[in-house]
C-alpha cells in the first residue's frame, strides 16, 4: 500500500507520502485502535488499577449494566437532554439563520458573529457562570424575572437548567452552519419560484428545506455525538445531583472510571454507548432519506 | 410600510435575542469589578455602583492563576501549532497524492471523529501510566498531534488547490517539501486559520485530561485550576468572577480578532463535507 509508485508521482513526494501515511497510522493505531480495543477486552474483565486487578469476568459487566438502576436512569436523562436541546438548537438555528439570510436584515456578519459567541467560550468557565446565574440568592436568574426557585438543587428543574445552558451555548453553531446552507442554495430555484408566483411559505417548504436537509442531517448528527458525550456542564454545574436527577451517561462513565476507579465496568457502559452513538446517527440518516 | 414595520420588528427580535446571548458574560464581567457586599446584596444593579479591582488583585493570594494561566496558554499554543501543521500535510497527502487505500484510511479518520471520548479514555490513561508520562506535559500533547477534524478539514480545503499549480512548481525542480512548505500552506492560510482557532478552544476548553494527568498543581491548567479555586472558595463569590472572567476573555479576544476566518473556515468545511 505504502511503496506502489504512481507515474505522476516524483521521488520526494513518494517519500514525504511514506512518511506522513506511515506517522498517521502508527499514531491511530497506538492512540485509537489500541485504546479502543483495550477497551473492549477490558469491558468483560474487573479492571481496577489502583488494586492492580484485571480479572476475567466474561459478561458479568454487561449483566450488571441491564441491571443498573443508574445507567437506565442516566441513559433517559441523556435521551431526553439530546432529544430537547437538538430540538431547540435545530428549531432555533434554522429560524434565526432564516431571519438573519432575509433581505431585511443589515448587519447580516454582526447578527451571527453574535450569536456565536458562547459556542467559542470554554465550558468550564461558561458553565460557572451559569452556575451563579442560577445561584438562588445572588443569581440572576431569580433576580430579574422575580423568581425564588433553587434551580439546581430541585429535582425537578436541575435537568431543564442544564439543558437551558446548552441551548444558549450552541444554538449558535446551527446558525452558522444554516446560514452557510442558505448561501450556498441555488440561486436560480429561487428565482423560479418567484416567477412562478410561489409564496414565501411554499419557498421555505419546497425549496428551502429540501435543498437544506443534508445540513440539517449534518447538525443533527453532530449533536448527537455532542449530546451523548456532554459531562463538563452536569460536572460543574450539580454533579449528578440532586439525587440522581441530572446523572447523563457520559457523567456516569466519567464517575465508574475516575471516582470508583471501575474501569472494567466503565469500559463495558462506554462501549454501549457507542453503540447506541452508531445506531442513532444512523436512524438520522435513514429518517432524512426516507422522507425525501 | 408593512414591510419596513416587518423588518423593524425583525430586528428588535433579533437584539433582543443578542442581548440576551451576551448577558451573561457582562454580567460576569461586571460582577468581578463588584466588591463581595455588592453581589450579595439583595438588589443588584447591572454595573458596579462602587467599582474595584480588588478581584482579580486578591485572586493570586488564594492561587497562582497566573500560573495556571501561563500554562494553559503554552500548552494550548504548542499543541495548536503541531495539529496545524499535521492537519495541514495530512490534508494535503490525503488530498492530492493518489495511493491505494487512500479512501480506506480518509474514511476511517472520519469515524474516528465518532467514537465517544469515553471509550478511549481509559485505556489511554493506563497507557499514560506505562509510558510514564503521568504528570507531564507529554501526556497532553502528544496523544492531541493529529486531529481526524483537522484532518478531515484540511483535506477539504487543498481541494481548492488547482493541479496545476503543483506542476508547475515540480517542472520548475521544487521537491515536495519545497512545494508544501512555499506553496501549499501559504495557499491553505485560512483553512489553517480557522483549524487553529478551533484546536487552541478545545486546548484551552479540555477539563477532564489534564484533570487526569496532572497531578502537580504547579503545572496545573487554567480549566482544572478554576474547578479547584471554586471547590475551596465557593463562598468568595468576587474572586470567583475574576477567575472565571479570566479563562474567558482571552478567548473572546481571539474570536473577535479572528471571527470571520473563523466561521468561513468552518461554514465552508461543513458545506462540502
Amino acid at each position: 500500500m505504502l511503496n506502489k509508485n504512481h507515474p505522476l508521482q516524483s521521488k520526494s513526494e513518494v517519500i514525504l507520502r511514506n512518511i506522513v501515511v506511515t506517522a498517521m497510522i502508527i499514531y491511530f493505531i497506538v492512540f485509537l485502535i489500541i485504546p479502543i480495543g483495550t477497551a473492549f477486552v477490558g469491558s468483560f474483565h474487573e479492571w481496577n488499577p489502583l488494586s492492580g486487578t484485571f480479572r476475567l469476568l466474561g459478561l458479568d459487566n454487561y449483566r450488571k449494566i441491564f441491571t443498573d438502576n443508574l445507567f437506565w436512569k442516566s441513559l433517559s436523562n441523556t435521551i431526553v437532554f439530546s432529544f430537547v436541546v437538538i430540538i431547540f438548537r435545530v428549531g432555533f438555528g434554522l429560524a434565526i439563520a432564516l431571519a438573519i439570510y432575509s433581505k431585511m436584515i443589515k448587519h447580516k456578519s454582526f447578527f451571527r458573529m453574535l450569536y456565536y459567541m458562547p459556542v467559542v467560550t470554554p465550558m468550564v468557565a461558561v458553565a460557572y457562570v451559569w452556575k451563579f446565574m442560577y445561584h438562588p440568592q445572588i443569581g440572576t436568574m431569580n433576580q430579574i424575572f422575580g423568581l425564588n426557585v433553587n434551580w439546581l438543587m430541585n429535582s425537578k428543574m436541575a435537568l431543564p437548567a442544564i439543558m437551558l445552558m446548552t441551548i444558549w451555548k450552541d444554538f449558535g453553531y446551527a446558525v452558522v452552519m444554516f446560514m452557510a446552507g442558505l448561501y450556498s442554495l441555488p440561486k436560480d430555484a429561487m428565482e423560479a419560484a418567484d416567477v412562478d408566483g410561489a409564496s414565501p411559505w411554499q419557498k421555505f417548504r419546497y425549496i428551502t428545506i429540501p435543498l437544506l436537509k443534508p445540513m440539517i442531517l449534518f447538525v443533527v448528527i453532530t449533536s448527537i455525538i455532542a449530546y451523548i458525550q456532554a459531562y463538563v456542564q452536569v460536572l460543574i454545574l450539580t454533579e449528578g445531583g440532586p439525587g440522581t436527577s441530572t446523572f447523563l451517561s457520559s457523567y456516569i462513565i466519567f464517575d465508574e472510571a475516575f471516582v470508583k476507579y471501575n474501569f472494567g465496568f466503565a469500559s463495558a457502559m462506554s462501549f454501549i454507548m457507542f453503540v447506541v452513538t452508531a445506531v442513532l446517527t444512523w436512524l438520522s440518516f435513514r429518517v432524512t432519506r426516507s422522507k425525501g | 410600510m408593512r414591510k419596513k414595520v416587518n423588518s423593524f420588528l425583525l430586528r428588535i427580535i433579533l437584539l433582543i435575542l443578542g442581548l440576551i446571548v451576551v448577558y451573561p458574560f457582562i454580567w460576569m464581567l461586571s460582577s468581578s469589578f463588584k466588591n463581595n457586599s455588592e453581589i450579595n446584596a439583595l438588589k443588584q444593579t447591572l454595573l458596579p455602583k462602587v467599582f474595584t479591582l480588588n478581584n482579580y488583585l486578591n485572586m493570586n493570594e488564594h492561587f497562582d492563576f497566573v500560573r495556571f494561566f501561563i500554562n494553559s496558554i503554552l500548552v494550548a499554543v504548542t499543541v495548536t501549532i503541531i495539529v496545524a501543521y499535521t492537519s495541514t500535510i495530512c490534508g494535503y497527502v490525503l488530498c492530492k497524492y493518489k495511493f491505494k487505500g487512500r479512501k480506506l484510511l480518509f474514511g476511517f479518520i472520519l469515524a474516528t471523529m465518532m467514537i465517544p471520548w469515553c471509550v478511549i479514555i481509559i485505556p489511554k490513561y493506563s497507557m499514560m501510566k506505562v509510558f510514564g508520562w503521568m504528570d507531564s506535559y507529554k501526556a497532553i500533547i502528544i496523544p492531541a498531534m493529529f486531529s481526524g477534524f483537522g484532518i478531515f478539514m484540511m483535506k477539504q480545503n487543498s481541494e481548492n488547490i488547482p493541479d496545476e499549480i503543483i506542476e508547475a512548481a515540480k517542472i520548475d525542480g521544487a521537491n515536495a517539501l519545497q512545494i508544501f512548505h512555499r506553496i501549499i500552506f501559504p495557499m491553505s492560510r485560512n483553512g489553517i486559520a480557522s483549524i487553529s482557532i478551533f484546536q487552541f478552544l478545545w486546548t484551552w476548553d479540555d477539563f477532564l485530561w489534564p484533570y487526569l494527568v496532572i497531578q502537580s498543581k504547579d503545572k496545573q491548567l487554567l480549566s482544572v485550576g478554576l474547578r479547584m479555586f471554586n471547590g475551596q472558595y465557593a463562598t468568595d463569590y468576587g474572586a470567583l468572577f475574576a477567575a472565571t472572567a479570566i479563562s474567558i476573555i482571552p478567548v473572546l479576544v481571539i474570536y473577535m480578532i479572528f471571527q470571520k476566518q473563523f466561521i468561513a473556515g468552518i461554514a465552508a468545511s461543513a458545506v462540502k463535507g
